[in-house]
């Protein structure tokens, strides 16, 4: 049986509709007058135990009010969910005892004191027997330096340190599923390596279902199998990530700098290679070409650009979650 | 075993406040000065008054009553309307929510800590140094044990209240004003600022039925009362009962009620 179940959900809310000014604001007061605005709309999905699943979409898009309605703290419109076999919103408290959750910005982590203490009241608030404790903390110790961060206080450590510290917590009670929405926001490249090799061992070691939500395709490439994404509430796309590469994987993106006028010199590339999509980025005056690498390498595309344009820096990328939804808009994959 | 993951709580608020060492000092300090005013408010008012007995209390019996109202207050005010505000604003409440454990428990025993410290360097200290300057004022016997009994439910009263409040955060998602409000009726209308014999008649009657009074009012009657009667020591207790297990019906109904509302900012 599927560990999640999500069935035509919806999730929607109600804002005030705001006017402008002070005399907006004063007469926003007195009003009664909301908009509905629907954030996720008619979502159907079903996990399995042990899935490393990556959930994308652009900021807005509908991925954190999903993953509150899985936790049980929102309530869907309409739809129905069930985690582990019951209803999370109606159970939220027992649900609590088989998920673990990181919230990227945030920290459920005891700000004042050592992250030891933390552990320990978690332990005794989890009801994590003595042995299942010991068990979890040799493992940790075996996947990461745990010993210097045990008795720093969590006020006192890095954004990095701190990430980490948070994802040990969330898996300590050995819950079933485990959320993590953005955990590798704003770090640098080594320690998002260190937490991607440590949420790949834990899943492995202890089968937990794993729910990713990130901006960043390397953390989907390193982790998961299968991505869904969802935008403006709507979901765009289920499945394998290998079926979403063959379709992507070839793409990257060559953003270049040139010499003369920005728009002109975009037209210009554009006509130069119509098979692409160019667009220029005006703050900082990048051009990016985005290369089909099966109708013509990037380097050729390169070597070609320098014979007409002086080009005086250059950069190259992978593709870009919100490009690949882009594309997906543009062409459909399903 | 029940007990254990509250108790872990518990100690952990008493670890987290001794991190803080300065703010105890501050807090002595505050409290030493707010006595002096409360000092010469009322030495004042006596002497304008010209009698020694206002409203069947003598300078003495206010003052004791004032001094031990404002270590209770140290003690049992636990600012929970401002820890839900603030973590209703930052969408922390999202983590809060999550644990196995309910909200309302979760916020009451994480401060229980800071209880326990409070009792332990603000209240005792007060009430031992009155105990000691005014040779006797305050009867040592059994009506000490009816104190005790008292303040406890007083601690769940005025948290239930706090609570009630917090969560008409939900709505308006902001704090300051509420919470001022509320802590302005509450120490009045609870005769922590001013002893309810020194009431006008029909606000006395009105205080009578309302549940404030029982916070402070109660049990520093019940602290004072050389002479305990069995009859007004059950009738005490028996109406704070009342508003105690009222008060947590209401709270935990209006919470679970009103969560439907929550939006959680950052979604």
């Amino acid at each position: 049986m599927a560990i999640i179940d999500i069935k035509n959900v919806t999730k929607e809310f109600k804002v005030l509709n705001r006017r402008e000014g002070l005399k907006g604001s004063l007469k926003d007061m007195f009003s009664r007058n909301y908009k509905t605005v629907r954030a996720v709309d008619n979502i159907s999905m079903s996990i399995e135990q042990g899935e490393i699943v990556g959930y994308l979409g652009p900021n807005g898009a509908g991925k954190s009010t999903t993953i509150k309605m899985m936790t049980g703290v929102l309530e869907p419109t309409s739809g129905e969910i069930l985690v582990n076999g019951c209803v999370p919103y109606k159970n939220r408290t027992r649900n609590a005892q088989n998920i673990g959750v990181v919230f990227g910005q945030r920290s459920q982590l005891w700000w004042a004191l050592p992250l030891i203490e933390s552990f320990k009241l978690l332990k005794d608030i989890y009801q994590i027997s003595d042995s299942d404790y010991e068990s979890m903390m040799s493992l940790y110790q075996s996947l990461v330096d745990i010993e210097p961060l045990l008795h720093k206080p969590v006020r006192q450590m890095s954004l990095g340190q701190r990430t980490l510290s948070d994802i040990l917590a969330a898996f300590l009670h050995d819950p079933k599923i485990v959320f993590l929405d953005e955990p590798t926001i704003g770090l640098d490249v080594s320690m998002k390596a260190k937490i991607r090799t440590l949420i790949h061992a834990l899943n492995k070691e202890k089968k937990t279902t794993v729910i990713l939500t990130t901006h960043d395709m390397g953390d989907v490439d390193a982790l998961c199998r299968r991505i869904v994404i969802i935008d403006h509430g709507k979901m765009l796309y289920d499945n394998d990530i290998e079926h979403l590469k063959s379709f992507f994987g070839s793409y990257r993106t060559l953003k270049i700098r040139v010499d003369g006028e920005l728009e002109k010199q975009t037209q210009a590339i554009q006509n130069q290679f119509p098979d692409f999509s160019v667009s220029a980025d005006e703050e900082e005056e990048w051009i990016s070409v985005l290369v089909d690498e099966e109708k013509q390498k990037v380097l050729d595309v390169l070597s070609q650009l320098q014979k007409t344009h002086r080009v005086k820096d250059m950069q190259l990328e992978e593709i870009s979650t919100e490009e690949v939804i882009k594309k997906i808009y543009e062409e459909g994959v399903q | 075993m029940r007990m254990r993951k509250y108790l872990a709580l518990t100690r952990a608020g008493i670890i987290e406040s001794l991190q803080f060492r300065l703010s105890f000092v501050v807090m002595v300090i505050g409290n030493l000065l707010y006595l002096i005013v409360v000092y010469f408010l009322w030495k004042a008012i006596y002497a304008s008054a010209g009698t020694d007995v206002v409203s069947g209390m003598t300078f003495s019996d206010t003052l004791i009553y004032l001094v031990l109202a404002t270590a209770l207050y140290n003690f049992m005010e636990m600012y929970a309307v401002w820890e839900i505000g603030r973590n209703i604003q930052t969408g922390k409440i999202v983590l809060d929510l999550l644990k196995p454990m309910e909200y309302r428990k979760l916020l009451f025993w994480s401060y229980s800590g800071t209880f326990v410290m409070q009792f332990l360097f603000t209240f005792l200290p007060t009430f031992i140094v009155v105990a000691i300057v005014t040779h006797g004022a305050i009867p040592m016997g059994i009506n000490l044990l009816f104190f005790g009994l008292s303040v406890i439910i007083a601690v769940s009263i005025n948290y239930s209240i706090d609570y009630i409040v917090g969560t008409i955060c939900l709505y308006t998602e902001s704090i300051w004003g509420i919470n001022i409000m509320k802590q302005v009726i509450v120490l009045l209308l609870s005769g922590a600022t001013v002893p309810i014999a020194f009431f006008p008649e029909p606000l006395k009657t009105i205080v009578h039925y309302l549940p404030f009074q029982s916070i402070y009012n109660a049990p520093l009657s019940l602290l004072l009362d050389a002479d305990p009667q069995p009859q007004k020591v059950l009738t005490t207790l028996g109406i704070q009962l009342f508003w105690c297990v009222s008060m947590m019906i209401l709270s935990k109904a209006f919470w679970k009620a009103s969560l439907r509302q929550i939006t959680v900012n950052g979604g």
